[in-house]
C-alpha cells in the first residue's frame, strides 16, 4: 500500500547503501575467509568429482564444501530434500541476517541461470534409465530458479516478493543494479539482492562443448589464457535508503552510486570484439553515478580468460579507465555464473573496506592487445574510494555497477 | 506513476491475431488438443499446441536454429510493437526496454542437449545447442532483431511470472531515459514438462480444464507467447501493480492472494482475470474472491487456451484489456455452475465497466496482481 505514496514522496533519487552481506563461494564462507583466501591470493580451482569429466577439455572447477553446506541441514523442515542451490543461498542469507536482524526487505531480486539443474539431471537420466523415480517429485519441485531464494527466504523468516533475473552470466549484477534502481527511485526502503548458481553436469559440458572452458589454470588477461573454469556459489546484499539506515542507526558497508545495463547483439555466446557493448555499460553506469573514469580506483573485470571475452572487455577498460587497477577474481574462484556478479560485488566491499586490490592470480605475460593495469598474483594496499564490477553474458548482455567507500 | 498498454501482440493455440482470438473466445471457443509422445516412454499426454500456420512471415538470420520459444516471442513481441506503432531506429534503440517472462526456458533444446549427452557421451555435447538452452536466448534473439542496446531482463518464475514482469516494468519505467516496455512471456511444450507437472500432480491427461471445481483434475499444458507494449499514456492503463508474495506451502495461498486482492480491490471492481487453471489455485483464489470481490464478474481464459505459464500470465492481461475495450467477457468453460462465484458463464455484455484485476498464482509458491483501468 506505501509503495505508491513513497515512491511520489520525493524527486531527490535517494542514496542507497549497503547494510550487510553474505557469501558462500569457492573462496570460503562468509565474508572474514573470503577476505582471507583474497588476501592470500588463494587458488581454489579444484578437481571436479560431483559427475564425470575424463572426456572433457577441462577437469577443474572452484567448488563449495558439500560437507560444510550440511551444517545448514536441519534448520528448516525437509533440508536433506534441498538442492544445494538452496543451501548455499540459506547460509549466505543467514550471514546477512546475523549482522542485520532488522533488515526486513521489501523486495528480493536474485540472478540466477540454472536453478536446481543438477536435479532435473537426475530426472532425466532416472527417466530414460530406467532409474528409480520415487523421488521425482522431490527433484521436480526444487528444480525451479525461484525456489532457492524462497528456500533461503522461509529459513531466515523474511516474506519479500521476490525476481530471479537470469540474464546468463550478467544476472548478479542485473540482480543488484535493479534493486539499486528501485531503492534509488524511492520506490522501496529495502531490498535484498544477489545471486546464486550450483555446479551442473549440463553446463559444465555445455561451456566445454563451446570449447570455452580451459584443461589449464585460468589465466584472465593474460596473453596466454586458454579459456575459464566454471565455479559456484551464492552471495546477498542489503540495500537500504541510506538515510533510513543511518536512522536507525545500522551500520553501512559500502554505497552503491551506479548502474549501466546495456544489450549488443553481435552474437548469442560472443560479444561484440570492439568492446562497445561492455564500454556503453561501464559508462552508463558512470553517467548514473555522476562520476567520471578517474575517479574510479579498482575495476574487478568480468575477465573469464576466454579470448574474446578478455579481449572486448580490455579494450572497453583500456579506451575508458587511464592505467585503474584491474582485476579478475574468477582466476581464484571460477565463473560461477548467476552467482559471480554478486559474489564480485562481495569481493568490492571487502576491497573497499579493507583498502586493497585482489589478485589476479595465474597471470604472467600481459597481452600486447591490451593495455591494462592487471593487479597480478598478489593483492596490493591501496587506496580505495570507488570500485567497478562487470559482468557480461551469453546473448550479449552487460551490467556494471559502481561502489564507493563511505566513512562513519 | 501507472503505465499505459498501447500494443499487444500474442501467440495462442487459437491464433495470433488479438481480435480473431478474442471473438473465438466470445463464442465459447477452445483449443484442440493434440497428443504429445516420447520414445522412451509408453504414456502419452495431451497439450494445446500454436498451429503451425501462425509463425509465418516470422523470420530472421538469428531464429534459424532457435527454438519454438524464441520464434513465438518474437512473432508476439513483432505484433504488439506495430500494434503500438513503435518503430525502433538507432536513436531511440536504447530507450526501449525489454522484459522475458518464462518458467521453464527452451525446454526442448535443453532435453536435446542432455539427451544426446545421456544417450551417446561427453563428446555428443552440441555447441550450436547449448546457447539456446539459456534462459535469455529468446530475449537475446529479439533484442537483436528489434536492434536494441539497453535494458533487457529475463525474469524467470512460475504462472505468476508474466504479472511479476509488468510490475518490473513499472519500476524500470520510473526512469525517464526509457520511452516503452516491451513486456513478453513465452513458454513451449515437450512431453518433459508434462510428465514432470504429472508427477508433481498437477496435470491432468486430457482435456477439459475444469475450473473452480472441488475435484482439482488438473491441467492441459499449452504453448506460445503474449507480449504488450508499455508506455506511459494510453486507453487502458496499469493502475496498481504491487510487488507480489510468495507461499511456502499451498495452504498458504489463500491468505498471500486475500493480502493482493484486498491491496487491488479498495475501489469498486467490475471483472477479475483468473488465474484458476484446474490445479489448488483454482480453491484459493474462490475463496478469496468470495470474500472480497464477491460482486465482480470472474473469467479464466485457461480452459481455452491451457495453463501456459510464463506466457499465460500475459495472455490475462490482454484479456483483461480487450474486455475492458470491448465492454464483454467470454464464457468461462467447463465450470460447476454451483461454483460460489460471480462467473461470467456465457458471452457477458460488461457496458460500464471501468476496472479490472488480473490474479495470478502460480505452482511454485509465486503470487501476483494487477489493476487495470479504462479512461
Amino acid at each position: 500500500m506505501a509503495q505508491a505514496d513513497r515512491r511520489e514522496s520525493t524527486n531527490d533519487p535517494a542514496r542507497v547503501a549497503v547494510t550487510a552481506a553474505g557469501v558462500v563461494s569457492p573462496l570460503g564462507f562468509g565474508l572474514a575467509e573470503t577476505l582471507e583466501s583474497l588476501r592470500s591470493a588463494r587458488d581454489c580451482v579444484t578437481p571436479v568429482m560431483r559427475f564425470a569429466v575424463t572426456q572433457c577439455r577441462c577437469k577443474t572447477a572452484g567448488q563449495v564444501s558439500d560437507w560444510r553446506l550440511l551444517a545448514s541441514y536441519g534448520q528448516i523442515p525437509r533440508s536433506r530434500r534441498l538442492h544445494r542451490a538452496s543451501h548455499m543461498m540459506i547460509q549466505a542469507l543467514q550471514e546477512l541476517v546475523t549482522q542485520q536482524p532488522e533488515f526486513e526487505p521489501e523486495l528480493t531480486v536474485i540472478g540466477a541461470t540454472s536453478g536446481g539443474m543438477s536435479y532435473g539431471e537426475r530426472y532425466y537420466r532416472s527417466l530414460t534409465g530406467a532409474g528409480d523415480l520415487r523421488h521425482a517429485p522431490t527433484w521436480i519441485a526444487n528444480y525451479p530458479a525461484q525456489k532457492p531464494v524462497t528456500d533461503a527466504q522461509t529459513a531466515c523468516g523474511i516474506s519479500a516478493p521476490c525476481y530471479v533475473i537470469a540474464n546468463a552470466c550478467a544476472s548478479g549484477t542485473n540482480a543488484i543494479g535493479h534493486a539499486f534502481e528501485c531503492v534509488r527511485s524511492g520506490r522501496y526502503q529495502r531490498v535484498l539482492a544477489g545471486g546464486y548458481d550450483a555446479l551442473a553436469e549440463m553446463v559444465f559440458l555445455g561451456f566445454d562443448s563451446l570449447q570455452a572452458s580451459t584443461p589449464e589454470k585460468c589465466r584472465p588477461f593474460d596473453r596466454h589464457r586458454s579459456g575459464m573454469v566454471l565455479g559456484e556459489g551464492a552471495a546477498v546484499l542489503a540495500l537500504e535508503n541510506l538515510d533510513s539506515a543511518r536512522a536507525r542507526g545500522a551500520s553501512v558497508l559500502a554505497e552503491i552510486i551506479g548502474y549501466g545495463i546495456s544489450t549488443d547483439n553481435f552474437h548469442i555466446t560472443q560479444p561484440e570484439p570492439s568492446g562497445i557493448g561492455a564500454r556503453q555499460a561501464m559508462e552508463r553506469a558512470l553517467e548514473s553515478a555522476h562520476v567520471s573514469a578517474a575517479d574510479i580506483d579498482y575495476i574487478n573485470a568480468h575477465g573469464t580468460a576466454t579470448v574474446f571475452n578478455d579481449a572486448a572487455e580490455g579494450k572497453a577498460i583500456s579506451a575508458l579507465f587511464n592505467g585503474v587497477p584491474v582485476s579478475s577474481t574468477k582466476s581464484m574462484m571460477g565463473h560461477s555464473l548467476g552467482a559471480a556478479g554478486s559474489i564480485e560485488a562481495v569481493v568490492c566491499l571487502l576491497a573497499l573496506q579493507h583498502q586493497f586490490l585482489p589478485a589476479n592470480i595465474n597471470f604472467t605475460t600481459p597481452d600486447d592487445g591490451v593495455d591494462l593495469n592487471i593487479v597480478g598474483n598478489e593483492p596490493r594496499s591501496a587506496v580505495v574510494d570507488v570500485a567497478l564490477s562487470n559482468s557480461f553474458g551469453f546473448g550479449g548482455t552487460n551490467a556494471s555497477v559502481l561502489m564507493r567507500k563511505l566513512e562513519a | 506513476m501507472s503505465l499505459a498498454i498501447v500494443g499487444m501482440g500474442w501467440v495462442t493455440p487459437l491464433g495470433t491475431c488479438i481480435d480473431s482470438v478474442w471473438e473465438r473466445l466470445l463464442q465459447g471457443d477452445e483449443a484442440s488438443a493434440t497428443t504429445i509422445s516420447e520414445e522412451f516412454a509408453d504414456r502419452v499426454y495431451s497439450v494445446f499446441r500454436v498451429p503451425d500456420s501462425a509463425l509465418k512471415g516470422i523470420s530472421h538470420p538469428r531464429l534459424r536454429r532457435a527454438s519454438a520459444i524464441s520464434r513465438f516471442a518474437a512473432a508476439a513481441g513483432l505484433h504488439a510493437l506495430e500494434s503500438a506503432g513503435v518503430k525502433l531506429e538507432s536513436q531511440n534503440a536504447e530507450r526501449i526496454a525489454l522484459i522475458f517472462a518464462t518458467s521453464n526456458g527452451g525446454v526442448c533444446y535443453t532435453k536435446r542437449f542432455y539427451h544426446e549427452i545421456v544417450s551417446t557421451g561427453v563428446q555428443a555435447a552440441s555447441p550450436l545447442l547449448f546457447p539456446e538452452t539459456v534462459f535469455n536466448a529468446p530475449a537475446s534473439h529479439l533484442a537483436a532483431m528489434l536492434g536494441m542496446t539497453g535494458a533487457t531482463y529475463t525474469l524467470v518464475g512460475d504462472g505468476a511470472v508474466g504479472l511479476a514482469a509488468i510490475t518490473m516494468a513499472e519500476e524500470l519505467m520510473a526512469n525517464e531515459s526509457l520511452d516503452y516496455c516491451l513486456v513478453v512471456g513465452t513458454e513451449e511444450i515437450d512431453w518433459l514438462l508434462c510428465d514432470a507437472y504429472r508427477r508433481w500432480r498437477f496435470l491432468r491427461l486430457a482435456p477439459p480444464i475444469e475450473p473452480f471445481s472441488n475435484q482439482n483434475r488438473g491441467m492441459i499444458l499449452s504453448e506460445g507467447a503474449g507480449a504488450i507494449v508499455l508506455a506511459r499514456d494510453g486507453l487502458v492503463t496499469i493502475e496498481r501493480a504491487p510487488p507480489g508474495g510468495y507461499f511456502n506451502r499451498r495452504a498458504e495461498a489463500e491468505t498471500i492472494l486475500r493480502r493482493i486482492l484486498g491491496d487491488l480491490s479498495q475501489i469498486e471492481i467490475d471483472f477479475v482475470i483468473s488465474s484458476a487453471n484446474g490445479t489448488f489455485v483454482d480453491h484459493a483464489e474462490s475463496q478469496t474472491l468470495q470474500e472480497l470481490v464477491p460482486n465482480a464478474l470472474v473469467y479464466t481464459g485457461k480452459p481455452a487456451l491451457g495453463e501456459s505459464g510464463g506466457a499465460g500470465g500475459l495472455w490475462q492481461i490482454i484479456l483483461a484489456a480487450q474486455a475492458l475495450h470491448s465492454k464483454e467477457l467470454p464464457p468461462v468453460l467447463h465450470a460447476d455452475e454451483s461454483v460460489r462465484l460471480r462467473l461470467s458463464l456465457s458471452r457477458t455484455p460488461v457496458p460500464s465497466v471501468r476496472r479490472a484485476i488480473v490474479l495470478g498464482c502460480g505452482l511454485n509458491q509465486q503470487t501476483a496482481g494487477l489493476r487495470l483501468a479504462v479512461l
